[in-house]
């Protein structure tokens, strides 16, 4: 029939798309639908960082194996991606936060990281001349941590589909799902079109929890503004991705490929919901808190910002899963770091879809979990 | 037609890579700023957003007027980080 196809996923970001091009390489014929343009939900919006540096062993092992994918990526999809091993420097600037991240760097190394270490003030010095160490214990450094380029990957992954028999209808947006004797088979579009498969899967985002109840299934992500800004490009400085911990800290790297610095931090309080409304409040902070962190770049001129949504889960996880409707997967609420783990998540979410094994690094994303212990690195 | 021909002079976008964007979908001037980066330069799609949509409305038949306007962002003009820094609430 026309209209049918192995699977159909709802979402074209990062996750919609990973995991729809490891399902098509796999030989299903896949049909994704995104209701905007590719990446208008968070993926478009994220700051395009990757690391390795989380505190759980199966987070630490699914960002290898996503590195390792990033790495591979302009080979394998045929594109340019912009991947960038530019590392990543947690700064301390306090000894809780130094104990923390020595603890973190034993568990990291333990699960296999080998390059992350514990650099002192003077090494941080003499590695990044502009960093203001002022002030400084240290920081916690992965150098084979990186960045890549948001669009191209998700239009890589994209194009690849398409490439192997799939099709990707953007501006295209599901209002309903399908059922039938207590199993998916289908989508409904808002426009009244009907897309008949029997594997449909929730790569929704932020909006996770909405597109779950369309199937009568609650998905526990909530979403969280984050705003960010970029600057015009200026010669790249060599600098890794900075985070800053501090209530009065941030993140911000420079990309490589063009030499914008991008940046973003966390406010306090969090600001619930889906809103992509920028603030005076943030394009005057950001700044200065960039300035802090490395005040040479005073000159350097602003000409973009934006916000975004973070996607909480309780415990700071991802959800992949199937669901208590036949058929229906969620693969969502990446808490922020869905950019990262796309390649990996979605690797693992179609192994998984195609075989039912959950194989390790999927063990701690069931949808029915206890949502108790926490991811520390947020 | 020259394919070469820069379409958008911040980021070095040509008529080739747009035209490469709209054969792979892309139908708006947001989602080929997203694929090739035309819009997102320090003019931020001033200089280049007419000549895109230009483009779109030949290859695709599209009807300018009913063509979807792109988001434009703050600040309007590029500032420097100093001067945000230093700004007043
Ligand atoms: C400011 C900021 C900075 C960030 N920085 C980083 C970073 O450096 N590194 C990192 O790894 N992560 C970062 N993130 C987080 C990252 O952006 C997200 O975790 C990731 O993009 C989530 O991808 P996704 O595919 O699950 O969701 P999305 O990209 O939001 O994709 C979901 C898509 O589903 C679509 N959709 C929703 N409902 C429907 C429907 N009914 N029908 C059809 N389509 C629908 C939406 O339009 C959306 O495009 C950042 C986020 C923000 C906001
Ligand atoms: S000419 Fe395209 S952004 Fe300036």
């Amino acid at each position: 029939m026309a209209n049918t196809s192995d699977v159909i996923i709802i979402g074209g970001g990062i996750i919609g798309a990973a995991t729809g091009y490891y399902l098509a390489k796999a030989g299903l014929k896949v049909r994704l639908f995104e209701r905007g343009y590719l990446c208008s939900g968070s993926t478009g919006r994220c700051i395009g960082g990757v690391r390795q540096q989380f505190t759980s062993e199966s987070s630490i092992k699914l960002m290898m194996r996503s590195v390792e994918l990033f790495s591979e990526m302009g080979r394998e999809l045929g594109t340019e991606v912009h991947w960038h091993p530019g590392g990543y420097l947690f700064l301390a600037h306090d000894e809780s936060k130094k104990r923390a991240f020595l603890s973190n760097i034993a568990v990291q190394q333990s699960a296999g990281l080998k390059d992350v270490r514990w650099v002192d003030a003077a090494e941080v010095r003499e590695l990044f001349s502009l960093v203001e160490t002022r002030g400084l214990l240290g920081g916690s450094y992965c150098p084979s941590d990186g960045q890549a380029y948001p669009f191209a990957v998700v239009g890589g992954y994209a194009g690849k589909i398409r490439e192997l028999g799939g099709s990707v209808h953007a501006f295209t947006e599901v209002a309903g799902i399908l059922q039938e004797g207590g199993r998916a088979k289908g989508i409904k579009t808002a426009a009244g079109q009907e897309h008949y498969s029997n594997i449909v899967i929730n790569c929704a985002g932020p909006w996770a929890r909405d597109v779950g109840r369309l199937g009568g299934i609650e998905v526990p992500v909530e979403p969280e503004r984050h705003e960010a800004l970029i600057t015009e490009g200026v010669e790249y400085l060599g600098m890794p991705m900075l985070v800053d911990y501090r209530t009065d800290g941030g993140y911000f790297q420079q990309f490589r490929h063009n030499g914008q610095f991008i940046g973003c931090y966390t406010p306090q309080p969090n600001v619930p919901g889906t809103s992509s409304e920028s603030t005076y409040g943030f394009l005057r902070e950001m700044p200065r808190r960039m300035l802090k962190l490395v005040p040479a770049l005073g000159e350097v001129k602003v000409i973009r910002q934006w916000a975004g949504s973070y996607e909480m889960t309780p415990d700071g996880n991802p959800i992949v899963d199937r669901t208590g409707l036949g058929g229906l997967y969620v693969v969502a609420g990446m808490c922020g770091h869905g950019f990262m783990l796309g390649p990996a998540v979605g690797e693992a979410a179609a192994e998984f879809i195609r075989t039912g094994s959950r194989g390790g690094l999927l063990a701690d994303f069931a949808l029915e979990r206890a949502f108790s212990s926490r991811e520390a690195m947020k | 037609m020259a394919k070469d021909l820069i379409i958008c002079r911040c980021e070095d976008v040509t008529e080739a890579e747009v035209l490469q964007a709209i054969e792979q979908g892309a139908a708006t001037a947001d989602e080929v700023k997203r694929l090739t980066r035309a819009g997102m330069g320090h003019c931020q799609g001033r200089t280049c957003r007419r000549l895109i949509n230009q483009m779109l409305a030949r290859q695709l038949g599209q009807n300018v007027s009913d063509q979807r306007t792109v988001t434009q962002r703050p600040p309007l003009q590029p500032v420097s980080l100093k001067v945000l820094a230093e700004s007043e609430s």
